[in-house]
């Protein structure tokens, strides 16, 4: 496979925290914050950056509000979000040698 | 980014997925709990038949259905609040369980009681509204078995239909009713403690 065969990676979803909170989301209508959390094995701080970016791309919605006195942070995928995930796998799939997957 | 990185991201990917899959598996609280209610009902129902109070079958009927809506509201809502992820599939089982939930208040105590047909016709549409549930539930679970148990209840639902005795229809019901609702209630609740035990 020559260099020019490979697709380009989106540099947005190219991390494995974004792309780790993207998969979850991708099936979860929403999470909040806590599972994703848990699930990515990262610190509050980090996530938040990570969050943040993803927002920032308009690839995830985050929504603030409260569990009684406690703040919920909820995240869900945007349409822009699953295509650019979508995109990111085919992307994926061109850096493996097709019959070996 | 080379072959072997691509294949740990897509494995992450896999992995995300079905970790949120697990945790959002069907816990089957609700199906027990209409399992316990419906067989304290079909109890109620035979006692109150050999004692000939047939007037008080719509109250035994009217206070587990009401006791099974209040409880699965207030379990839907807490759920929905405590839930700390929610997914597209639980979001179609719980329009699923609204949906064929209000169906069986309507055939099963609405209809009848403004005489739309015959108190006779319970079992029978309940049994076809049961089919639906099942098998819906077994398309969007990906588990054949609940397809079966909707084919036992639509299959009991015709038998039903060509039944003249109130007692052997009723006892037709009951044996649906503990093999395609008991049963399948039973193993949903062991596969949701299997896939959320700590691996």
């Amino acid at each position: 496979m020559t260099a020019d065969k490979f697709e380009p990676l989106d540099p947005v979803i190219h991390s494995q925290v974004r792309l780790a909170v993207l998969s979850i989301l991708l099936t979860a209508h929403r999470a909040d914050f806590s599972y994703l959390k848990q699930e990515t094995g990262t610190t509050d701080g980090n996530l938040s950056t990570h969050l943040a970016k993803l927002e920032e791309a308009g690839y995830i919605k985050v929504k603030k509000t409260f569990q009684g006195k406690k703040p919920l942070t909820t995240c869900s995928l945007t349409e822009k979000g699953r295509t650019a995930f979508v995109r990111y796998v085919k992307a994926l799939e061109s850096y493996i040698p097709q019959g070996r997957e | 980014m080379d072959e072997k990185q691509a294949k740990e991201e897509i494995q992450l990917i896999k992995t995300m997925l079905d970790k949120t899959k697990k945790a959002t598996a069907e816990s089957g609280t609700l199906f027990i709990v209409w399992s316990v209610l419906i067989a304290v009902a079909l109890v109620g129902n035979s006692i109150l038949a050999f004692l000939k109070m047939y007037d008080w079958e719509w109250v035994n009927w009217i206070v587990v259905t009401v006791a099974g809506w209040v409880y699965s509201v207030i379990y839907g809502i807490r759920r929905e609040r405590l839930e700390p992820v929610r997914t597209y599939i639980q979001a179609a089982a719980r329009h699923l369980y609204f949906s064929c939930g209000t169906a069986f208040l309507l055939v099963g105590i609405v209809f009848p009681v403004l005489k739309v047909y015959s108190y006779e016709a319970i079992p029978i549409l309940i049994a076809a509204v049961s089919g639906v549930l099942f098998f819906v539930m077994g398309g969007i679970y990906e588990w054949p078995l609940l397809k079966w148990a909707a084919a036992l209840w639509w299959a009991g639902a015709i038998g039903m239909s060509f039944l003249k005795s109130d007692g052997v229809r009723l006892l037709l019901f009951t044996i649906l009713f503990i093999v395609a609702f008991l049963v399948p209630s039973f193993i949903l609740r062991a596969k949701y403690r299997q896939v959320r035990a700590p691996q």
